[in-house]
């Protein structure tokens, strides 16, 4: 593992129960994943792209092989004692966007702030500037039933940056909006990526979204299938 | 943010919470009218129990535990020198002689047994132990002068102004016998004393039982709240002389209704505390059911279990606050209706007359309502409020 490999994954096993059968959703994976990269986990639904970013996200632990993450090998922690990790060093971006109901657009960017024990003053320039860059701002007192999905993303995008990560977990960040505005999503990110040292791992199995990624890990029944540096859409 | 999410989560679902507020300020409501006409009850009971028996009763040392053998052998001999000193303490209104006897009363066609109170006439008056039906009080000086009850009046075919014999053991052990003069017809309140019932004045007992003894001296003091301490000094005052009993020794009815209620009151508590628990659990069983994946999110972005748990348990104690603020509102409210409502109860047993309900609104039963509601709320809100700290989070999350 050089400086630089945010995520190392060695020998990965994970199976789960589905009713009564075990079902196994990764094999034998390993992978590094170098700081600052903007990396695509493609491959069709149920192949173990999920799982895969649970296991980076330290919200679910391998059967088998070890998890270092940000040099830190996390495999043996208990999930509820990477609370910090989490908060401290991931940032995560979801599916179905994930953002606390009650809470306005602002308030969502400031939660995990609020966590880290980030100072007022500092959090109102942070939630402004993250609300700003994600073009979310004039929105921020809107809770999120008043937000279009793609405005309900920008806000977790905004809440995933908001904590400074080192490292940004997007689960099919683009499934749930249309193909435009997905596309411009993946450019937020992208853009974010260009202009932070922050590393991106997203899932999905759209080609279009798979083609704008600098480096695609495909993966197939479990295991990773071939490991390609794309080329990055204009 | 944990108080501001709790709350606005509790106002996310307004029909559920309304429903379980409405609980509780249902079992806070009452639990506070009830509490309050306890409260009346205690009070009014108390104080009519006092008027009659008197805050205390001195006897002569040794009178609870000798076993007379005829009537006031332990009598107080000098009752004025001891009301002499008893009437310079500050805390004492007034003290009063009484002697109880039991005998024969006859209208010379019927004989029915009687329990006579010999009071002093000026001081019977002031203590307005009962009603008169009809005729007049006790005179001053007139010993042959009477009040019956309103039952043995009936019985006795007697009416103010008649002459009646009353017939009793004297303290040597002879019989003896006076006519006496129906000045009144008086009822208590209570049927069965009624039925027996007799007053008369201390000179005419005397007379009757051929004595200058009294049998007791009752005091009566300004508050009631100095009872144990005027006890105590005439303890040491008259130690191996008298012997001193308190209200609360004496009013053995007073302690069963105290009782009684009391145990209603814990019974109703216990309704109430099982309803709330209930519904408060029930409401935030489902708010966890439907947040799993907002809990699953929390977690994910690095919220601890701890913070979690207290984000739902400070739910459930918002919960109760907001429930037991309404209820002690709502409480205050229907208490002033009800006062002001002119509502007549029928007569407990025994009694012969009915009375206005009334609720009494202290800031302990207030308290011990709003009390109930938040703790109740509160610890039903453990137990789910720990499960959703325990998600996995992928579960939560709805991924595998």
């Amino acid at each position: 593992m050089t400086k630089h490999t945010i995520v190392q994954l060695t020998g990965i096993d994970k199976s789960y129960r589905l009713g009564r059968v075990m079902v196994r959703a990764l094999s034998e994976v390993s992978l590094d994943i170098a700081r600052g990269e903007f990396v695509a986990l493609a491959g069709p639904s149920g192949s173990g792209k999920t799982t895969l970013l649970n296991l980076i996200g330290c919200i679910d632990k391998p059967d088998r092989g070890r998890v270092v993450l940000d040099g830190s090998d996390v495999t043996d922690v208990p999930l509820h004692r990477l609370a910090e990790t989490r908060r401290e060093v991931l940032g995560f971006v979801f599916q179905t966007f994930n953002l606390i109901p009650v809470l306005t657009a602002w308030e969502n960017v400031e939660y995990p702030l609020l966590l880290r024990g980030v100072p007022r003053r500092e959090r109102r320039v942070r939630v402004e500037r993250w609300l700003e860059h994600t073009g979310i701002a004039d929105q921020a007192r809107q809770r999120p039933d008043q937000l279009s999905g793609g405005q309900r993303q920008r806000v977790a995008i905004a809440r995933a940056m908001a904590g400074d990560p080192k490292l940004v977990i997007a689960d099919e960040p683009t499934a749930n909006l249309d193909s435009e505005t997905g596309t411009r999503i993946l450019d937020l990110l992208g853009e974010i990526n260009a202009t932070t040292d922050c590393t991106f791992v997203f899932s999905t199995h759209d080609p279009a979204l798979i083609a704008r990624a600098a480096r695609v890990v495909r993966i197939r029944d479990g295991r990773i299938a071939s490991l390609d540096e794309a080329t990055v859409a204009a | 943010m944990l108080t501001k999410i709790a709350l606005r989560n509790i106002f996310r679902n307004r029909r559920r919470s309304a429903i379980t507020l409405a609980v509780i300020v249902f079992g806070a409501v009452g639990l506070i009218l009830f509490g309050g006409y306890k409260a009346i009850t205690f009070v009014g009971l108390r104080e009519s129990t006092i008027r009659r028996i008197g805050h205390l009763q001195l006897f002569r040392a040794g009178y609870s535990k000798a076993e007379s053998q005829k009537p006031l052998e332990y009598g107080l001999d000098d009752a004025a020198s001891i009301r002499k000193a008893l009437e310079r303490d500050p805390r004492v209104r007034t003290t009063a002689a009484q002697i109880t006897l039991m005998g024969l009363i006859s209208n010379g066609d019927k004989s029915e047994t009687y329990l006579a109170t010999a009071v002093e006439p000026e001081k019977d008056r002031a203590m307005k132990g009962h009603k008169l039906v009809s005729g007049t009080e006790l005179p001053d000086a007139e010993s042959d002068a009477v009040l019956i009850g309103k039952g043995l009046a009936t019985s006795m075919k007697a009416k103010p102004g008649d002459y009646l014999t009353l017939m009793t053991t004297t303290v040597t052990g002879s019989l003896n016998a006076m006519d006496v003069r129906v000045a009144g017809v008086i009822t208590t309140g209570v049927r069965e004393y009624d039925d027996r019932a007799i007053k008369m004045p201390i000179a005419g007992a005397q007379q009757l039982l051929q004595t200058t003894r009294i049998e007791k001296l009752l005091v009566f003091l300004h508050r009631t709240e100095d009872t144990a301490a005027v006890d105590a000094s005439i303890g040491k005052q008259f130690a191996g002389t008298l012997e001193t009993k308190s209200w609360k020794q004496l009013a053995s009815f007073y302690q069963q209704v105290v009782m009684l209620y009391n145990g209603i009151f814990g019974f109703l508590g216990l309704i109430v505390f099982g309803t709330v628990v209930f519904s408060v659990a029930n409401t935030i069983v489902m708010s966890v059911f439907e947040r799993t994946r907002e809990i699953g999110t929390m977690l994910a972005v690095g919220t601890s279990r701890s913070l979690v748990w207290r984000m739902f348990f400070a739910e459930g104690m918002l919960i109760g606050v907001i429930g037991g603020l309404m209820g002690i509102l709502a409480g205050v409210v229907l208490a002033q209706l009800i006062n002001s409502g002119n509502v007549m109860l029928p007569p407990p047993p025994g009694y012969t007359t009915g009375y206005r309900l009334q609720i009494l609104m202290q800031t302990p039963v207030l308290v011990t309502s709003f009390v109930i509601s938040v703790i109740t709320a509160t610890l039903s809100a453990i137990l789910p409020a720990w499960k959703a700290s325990r998600m996995k989070i992928v579960d939560a999350l709805g991924h595998i």
